[in-house]
C-alpha cells in the first residue's frame, strides 16, 4: 500500500469519488481511460466523463481512470516500487485490456509517453504484446503512430456497441485490431504504409480489410446518444467545477481559422426538454452547485432563451450557478439581456479575434463591434466584474495597423464601459482540417516582431491585464499537429531527455525539442510552410468532406 | 426572505479514504450531499449562497478522527431525519456517529 500521505494533494490519486462506479476486477473486459494531465485537468474534461459512464454502462466491461500523476508521485513510481495504477481498483496499467487515452492537446504527447512507462507499457506499439493503447480525440494522428496500436476519430458514443461487441468476440490482440480495422472511424497505423514522393503523401493498406480513406465518426441524433445522468462528483477542487450539459455539439459558423468547426461537423442541438430534463436528473445525482451549458457557441442555440427560461425558477431555488461559456455579443445586448441580469453574471467572454473590421472579415468571424461596446456597459450594470477577449495575430494579411489596433481597442472599450479586461492574445496556428490548413504558419521573426508592435500599444493600466501567447510554445504546438509519421522519433528523443509537462510555461524547455529535432534531421519549418492540397492527415475525411462526396 | 435558521449538531467521524481529503473538501463534500437530499437548507446570503455548515475543530489531513458539524436549515428538523436523509448521500469513509450524546 502507498503512504498517500507522503504526497502532494492525495486526493489525485484516491478515486472514490460520488457516482464513481468500482467494478472490481471480476469483469471480462478491463478498460482504463486517460486523460494525459493532472487530476484538476483531467477530471474537467468532458469526454472523459462521457466515455467513463458509456462504457461502464455495459455489464462485462469495467471501465477505470487514471490521470497524470505530479512530479512527486511519478518519481516515487519511476524508483520502481509500484506501477502507475487505476483509481478504481488502483490496478497496475499493463493489467488492462485496453488503455485508451485522451489526446487532444499536442503538448500533452510525453505525458502520454509517461504514462505507459509508469505503468509498466512499453512505450512502442511494436514491442506490446498484451494492452491496446488506443488514443482519441486528436485530428491528425500521425506523429503519435509508432506509440499508439488503434486510434478512434470522432465521437465515440457512436461506435462504442461495435467496439465492444470485437472485443468481446476476440481474445487476442492482433484478432482484435485488424476486425476494428475494418469499422468506421478506427484506424491502426500499423496496416498503412505511408511514403513520400515528389512533395505528396501516399497512403497505402498493408492489410485489405483495412478502410481507406479513414471516415471520422460523428453522433446521428445527439438527443439519444449517450450522456452521464449519474454525474461523477469529484471530493475535491477541480479546475472547472462543474456540472457540464452540453446543449449543442459542433458549430454553425464558418470561422477561416477554426479546426473545430471541421472536427465536430456537423452542427447538431439537443432540445429543450432533453436539456432541461439532464438539468434536473444531473442535480439530483451531483448535488452540483454550479453548472455550464457547453457547445462551441450557445447563443446560436435556437431554444437559448427557453433554455435559460424554463431552468431558471430551478437554478434561483437550489442557488445554482451557471455559466454561458459561449455567448454572442448581439445576444447580450438583444434577448438575453434580461435573463443575464437575473442570473449575475461575474464574467463575460468574447472571442474578436481581429480589432479592425476588414481582418476580421477577411477571417470570416462575424461579431458586430458597436453592439460590443454596447453590451460592455450592459454588462457593468449587471455587476460584471469583468470581460475577457481573445485576439489572435500572425495573418501574412496583417497590416502594422492591425497590431496596434489591439491595444486601441482594449483602451477605448475600458474607457467606455469601465469594466476590467483581461485580453488573451493567441498566435495564429494553421491546423489540421481548418479552412486555412493550407496557409502557412509565419515565421518566427516576424512574429516576434509583430508580438513587440503590439505590446507597444497595449495600454499600461491596471485594470487591463494581458497573456500573450508564448511564441515557442505555439510553434512546437504547431509543428506537433501537422507533423507526419517520422516525427515519432522527436517525441520520444524529447522525452528521454526529460521533456514532460510541455504545456506549462515553467516546464517547457524548448531546447530539448530543438535538439531533438537537429539529432533527427528535420527541420521543422517544412511542416509550417504552405502547402496546396495534400497532407500528413489526407487519409483522414471528416463529415463535411464525406457529406459533400455522397451527394 | 429565510431569516431563522435551526442549528442541528452532528457528530462526523472520518476514517478510511476519506482522511486524505482536506477540510476544505469535506465543505464540498457535506454540501453537496445535502443538496441531494429534499431537506429545508440554509443558504448563506452572500453574492453567491453556499449551503451553510460549520465546524468546531478540523482534522489535520491524514488523520482520522471526529468532526463536529453544525448544520443549518430553515425549518425545525428532528436529529434522526438528519440522520436518516444524509447518510445515505456520505461517501464511504464519512459516517455520522450514531447514539451521540446530543450537545
Amino acid at each position: 500500500m502507498i503512504d498517500f500521505k507522503n504526497f502532494k494533494r492525495p486526493q489525485r490519486y484516491i478515486g472514490n469519488e460520488w457516482n464513481a462506479i468500482v467494478k472490481r476486477k471480476k469483469a471480462k473486459l478491463r478498460i482504463c481511460i486517460c486523460y494525459p494531465d493532472i487530476y484538476e485537468i483531467g477530471m474537467s474534461n468532458l469526454g472523459i466523463k462521457i466515455i467513463y459512464s458509456l462504457l461502464n454502462k455495459y455489464p462485462h466491461v469495467a471501465c477505470e481512470r487514471v490521470f497524470m500523476p505530479a512530479d512527486d508521485m511519478a518519481e516515487f513510481i519511476s524508483q520502481g516500487r509500484k506501477k502507475l495504477f487505476s483509481l478504481e481498483t488502483k490496478t497496475p496499467l499493463n493489467e488492462f485490456d485496453v488503455l485508451g487515452i485522451h489526446l487532444g492537446y499536442e503538448l500533452n504527447f510525453t505525458n502520454f509517453l509517461n504514462i505507459l512507462e509508469l505503468g509498466g507499457i512499453p512505450l512502442k506499439a511494436s514491442d506490446r504484446k498484451k494492452t491496446i493503447v488506443m488514443g482519441g480525440g486528436i485530428v491528425n494522428p500521425e506523429p503519435l503512430a509508432e506509440f499508439v496500436d488503434l486510434f478512434f476519430l470522432g465521437e465515440f458514443e457512436e461506435a462504442a456497441d461495435e467496439f465492444i461487441g470485437v472485443l468481446k468476440k476476440y481474445r487476442t490482440k492482433e484478432e482484435r485490431l485488424a476486425a476494428l480495422a475494418q469499422l468506421d472511424g478506427f484506424y491502426v497505423p500499423k496496416f498503412y504504409e505511408v511514403s513520400f514522393l515528389n512533395n505528396t503523401y501516399h497512403f497505402e493498406k498493408k492489410y485489405a480489410q483495412a478502410q481507406l480513406p479513414i471516415k471520422r465518426v460523428y453522433v446521428k441524433d445527439l438527443n439519444n446518444s449517450h450522456y452521464p445522468q449519474k454525474w461523477l462528483t469529484p471530493h475535491t477542487q477541480i479546475v472547472h467545477d462543474r456540472a457540464q450539459i452540453e446543449i449543442a455539439r459542433g458549430c454553425p459558423n464558418q470561422c477561416n481559422f477554426c479546426q473545430a468547426k471541421a472536427v465536430y461537423f456537423p452542427y447538431r442541438e439537443k432540445k429543450l426538454a432533453s436539456i432541461t430534463q439532464l438539468i434536473t436528473k444531473i442535480y439530483e445525482t451531483s448535488g452540483y452547485e454550479n453548472f455550464s451549458l457547453l457547445s462551441l457557441s450557445a447563443s446560436d442555440h435556437s431554444e437559448i432563451a427557453e433554455i435559460i427560461d424554463s431552468s431558471y425558477d430551478f437554478f434561483k431555488s437550489k442557488r445554482i450557478g451557471l455559466s454561458l461559456p459561449s455567448l454572442r455579443i448581439d445576444d447580450v445586448v438583444g434577448r438575453l439581456y434580461s435573463k443575464l441580469l437575473l442570473l449575475k453574471k461575474t464574467s463575460l467572454t468574447v472571442a474578436v479575434e481581429a480589432a479592425n473590421d476588414p481582418l476580421r472579415r477577411s477571417l470570416n468571424k462575424k461579431i458586430d463591434i458597436k453592439k460590443l461596446f454596447e453590451a460592455a456597459k450592459i454588462i457593468k450594470n449587471l455587476g460584471v466584474r469583468y470581460m475577457k477577449i481573445y485576439f489572435m495575430f500572425g495573418f501574412s494579411q496583417e497590416s502594422e495597423e492591425d497590431l496596434s489596433a489591439i491595444g486601441q481597442f482594449l483602451n477605448a472599450l475600458n474607457k467606455s464601459s469601465g469594466l476590467a479586461l483581461k485580453a488573451s492574445i493567441n498566435i495564429f496556428i494553421p491546423k489540421p482540417f481548418s479552412c486555412w490548413q493550407n496557409f502557412p504558419m509565419e515565421e518566427e521573426k516576424i512574429l516576434e516582431n509583430k508580438r513587440k508592435i503590439i505590446l507597444s500599444y497595449i495600454p499600461r493600466r491596471r485594470n487591463i491585464k494581458i497573456s500573450l501567447a508564448f511564441l515557442k510554445k505555439s510553434i512546437l504546438e504547431a509543428v506537433i499537429s501537422r507533423a507526419d509519421r517520422k516525427f515519432s522519433s522527436v517525441i520520444y528523443r524529447a522525452y528521454t531527455k526529460g521533456a514532460k509537462f510541455d504545456g506549462y510555461r515553467e516546464n517547457f524547455s524548448w531546447n530539448i525539442w530543438e535538439d531533438s529535432m537537429k539529432e533527427e534531421g528535420i527541420d521543422y519549418r517544412f511542416y509550417l510552410d504552405a502547402r496546396t492540397d495534400n497532407f500528413p492527415w489526407s487519409f483522414i475525411e471528416t463529415a463535411n468532406m464525406h457529406m459533400s462526396s455522397n451527394s | 426572505m429565510q431569516n431563522t435558521r435551526f442549528l442541528l449538531k452532528l457528530g462526523l467521524y472520518k476514517s478510511g479514504e476519506m482522511i486524505y481529503f482536506s477540510q476544505l473538501d469535506l465543505i464540498h463534500i457535506l454540501a453537496r450531499a445535502l443538496r441531494r437530499t429534499n431537506l429545508p437548507l440554509y443558504y448563506t446570503q452572500g453574492f453567491n449562497p453556499r449551503v451553510k455548515i460549520s465546524f468546531s475543530s478540523g482534522l489535520k489531513l491524514g488523520t482520522q478522527g471526529r468532526v463536529d458539524t453544525t448544520f443549518y436549515f430553515t425549518e425545525q428538523i428532528s436529529h434522526e431525519k438528519l440522520k436518516t436523509e444524509l447518510q445515505p448521500q456520505l461517501p464511504e469513509g464519512l459516517e455520522i456517529i450514531k447514539d451521540d450524546v446530543k450537545c
